[in-house]
Order: structure tokens, then C-alpha cells, then sequence
């Protein structure tokens, strides 16, 4: 009977802990998913154009500060 | 024709992620799967041989996430390697994956041993036994990573510097395996892949535990899928965010 009692403990308690960080990574996944396409639409510009997107804002910030 | 290039990244990540989530609930579903089977269907141990023959059952749990605890601080060791020596991206995303599963699998083995510990021998924890300290190492190994890496900026320097422990740490993995082929001090001897001190494992307990082994192999892949995708979108959101800064 003991046995059983740490059986159990042991399966609840890894059972909840499984559960809690699969759930804790695909929210933290989608959310993060979501933020992103947040900003990406803010900004007005598909995602796989940011590596393209910051170069062009340096140089418009550095023809402001000539002008 | 760019834009179909767009489209197309776009549906790859949307399809990894769809897997990845897939092989989780495959994983779980196989899991809770092999914890009934073990706790249902396989056969008892000798009530001779062991001091607490119901608690024996966590070995269906406790050797399946050892394995898994095994495969990510293998990925682990190979993206900490493409890292340092290629500077791959893609590698630094593996050694973020193999961090977290790693230390997640760890505390559930390491957790179902203590259990298991208490109920046989009567202690959670031998400090004398080489497995038990090689294998606790590992994982604060993995706790260190994960906390290091949330606790400072991300760059070169800091990526060097969690990619060596990843690379030196990995001399546990071996040292941790064959531990109880050498030194039989308290944690059981190997009963799977044995060699000549022959195996004692009944064929259904063998069949569970290669279910649990599966289970916990699909569920690991799909979390670092996960991670990896999840390290990857940090990136993309963190370019974007740099964008912007640039052009305020």
C-alpha cells in the first residue's frame, strides 16, 4: 500500500508537471506568434522583409539628420 | 515571384509548428498510455527482490525520461558544437532546445528517482553513487544554461560562453551511461543492452517500456521543435523591433 502511495505521488506529480510545460511552450509559442504579426502589420511589411526593412531606415534617418 | 517565396517560408514555419504540436499530442497521448500499461498491464516484480514492488512501476516513467534527457543533451552537444566552431544559427537554436528539454527531462527522472529511492531504499538521494551525482550534474547543468541565457544579453560572447559548457558539460552523458557498469553502488544495473551480465527483463515489461521509450522520444522532438521555433521567432520579432528603432 505504501508503494502505491509513491506510485501515485510520483505519476501525479510528473503527469502535472508534463502538462504545465507543454501548455506554458505552446502559449508562450503562439503568443509570441501573434506579437509578431502585430508589429509586422504596424509596420505595413511582410515578416521576411526585416532584414531588407533596417538598412532603409538607417538611411532615411541619416538623410534627415544631413538635411 | 518573391512573394511566393514569402508565402512559401511562411507556410514551412506555419507547417513545423502544426508538427511539432502533432508529435507533442502523439507523445502525451503515448505516454499516459505507458504509464497505464505499466501500471495495469505489466506483470509485478518478485516481492522478494524488491522492498516496495508497486513503487517499481515508476520505472516505466523513469527510464523512458532518461532516455529523452539523454537524446536532448545529445542535441545540445551538437548545437553547441555548430555554434562555436560554424557560428550556425540554426545550431545556437538546437542548443536552446536541447537546454530546456534537457532540463525538463532531467527533473522528471531525477524526480521519479528520488520517489522510487524513498520507497526502496528508504532515502531519496545516495550522494555516494556515482550515476545518481553524474546524472544530478547534467541536469543542473541544463538549469544553469536556462537560467544563464535568461539572466544576460543575448550576443557572441554569451553564446561562446553557454555553447563551451554545452561542449565540456556533454562528458557527463557517456560517464553518467556507463556509471552503473562500473560502479555498482546503489542505482540498479542496466537492464536494457546489458551485454554479458544479461538483461532480466520480462518480454511485456520490455515491450511497455519500448512504447514509453517512443512516447518520450516524440514528445522531446515536438518541445524542441517548439523551442526552436519559438528562439527563431524572438529573432524575427527582435529585427523587426531593430527596424523600427532604426527609423524613428
Amino acid at each position: 500500500m505504501e508503494g502505491s502511495y509513491y506510485l501515485t505521488t510520483a505519476y501525479l506529480g510528473m503527469i502535472a508537471g508534463l502538462a504545465i510545460w507543454t501548455w506554458t511552450v505552446v502559449t508562450r509559442s503562439r503568443s509570441i506568434e501573434l506579437r509578431l504579426a502585430a508589429v509586422e502589420s504596424t509596420v505595413g511589411v511582410e515578416a521576411s522583409d526585416a532584414d531588407s526593412l533596417a538598412p532603409q531606415s538607417i538611411n532615411i534617418a541619416n538623410q534627415d539628420a544631413t538635411d | 515571384m518573391s512573394t511566393q517565396v514569402q508565402e512559401g517560408e511562411e507556410g514551412v514555419i506555419y507547417m513545423r509548428g502544426r508538427v511539432a504540436e502533432v508529435l507533442l499530442g502523439a507523445g502525451f497521448f503515448g505516454i499516459m498510455a505507458t504509464l497505464f500499461l505499466g501500471f495495469h498491464w505489466a506483470p509485478s516484480v518478485s516481492i522478494n527482490a524488491f522492498e516496495s514492488p508497486a513503487a517499481q512501476r515508476i520505472f516505466y516513467w523513469h527510464v523512458p525520461s532518461a532516455w529523452a534527457a539523454f537524446i536532448a543533451f545529445g542535441v545540445l552537444f551538437v548545437g553547441s558544437a555548430l555554434w562555436f566552431f560554424k557560428r550556425s544559427a540554426f545550431g545556437w537554436r538546437l542548443h536552446v532546445a536541447g537546454t530546456e528539454a534537457g532540463l525538463a527531462c532531467g527533473l522528471m527522472t531525477v524526480w521519479s528517482g528520488c520517489v522510487w529511492g524513498a520507497a526502496e531504499w528508504g532515502t531519496p538521494w545516495d550522494w555516494t553513487d556515482v550515476r545518481l551525482n553524474t546524472f544530478g550534474l547534467l541536469t543542473l547543468l541544463a538549469l544553469f544554461l536556462v537560467l544563464g541565457r535568461q539572466s544576460q544579453p543575448d550576443g557572441v560572447e554569451t553564446r561562446d560562453t553557454f555553447s563551451t559548457f554545452g561542449l565540456y558539460g556533454f562528458v557527463l552523458v557517456p560517464l553518467t551511461y556507463m556509471a552503473t557498469r562500473i560502479w555498482q553502488i546503489r542505482h540498479p544495473g542496466p537492464v536494457v543492452a546489458a551485454g554479458d551480465s544479461g538483461g532480466s527483463l520480462e518480454s511485456s515489461m520490455a515491450l511497455v517500456l519500448m512504447i514509453g521509450a517512443l512516447s518520450f522520444t516524440l514528445f522531446i522532438v515536438g518541445h524542441m521543435l517548439i523551442s526552436m521555433r519559438i528562439t527563431q521567432l524572438e529573432q524575427r520579432l527582435e529585427q523587426v523591433q531593430n527596424s523600427l528603432d532604426g527609423g524613428i
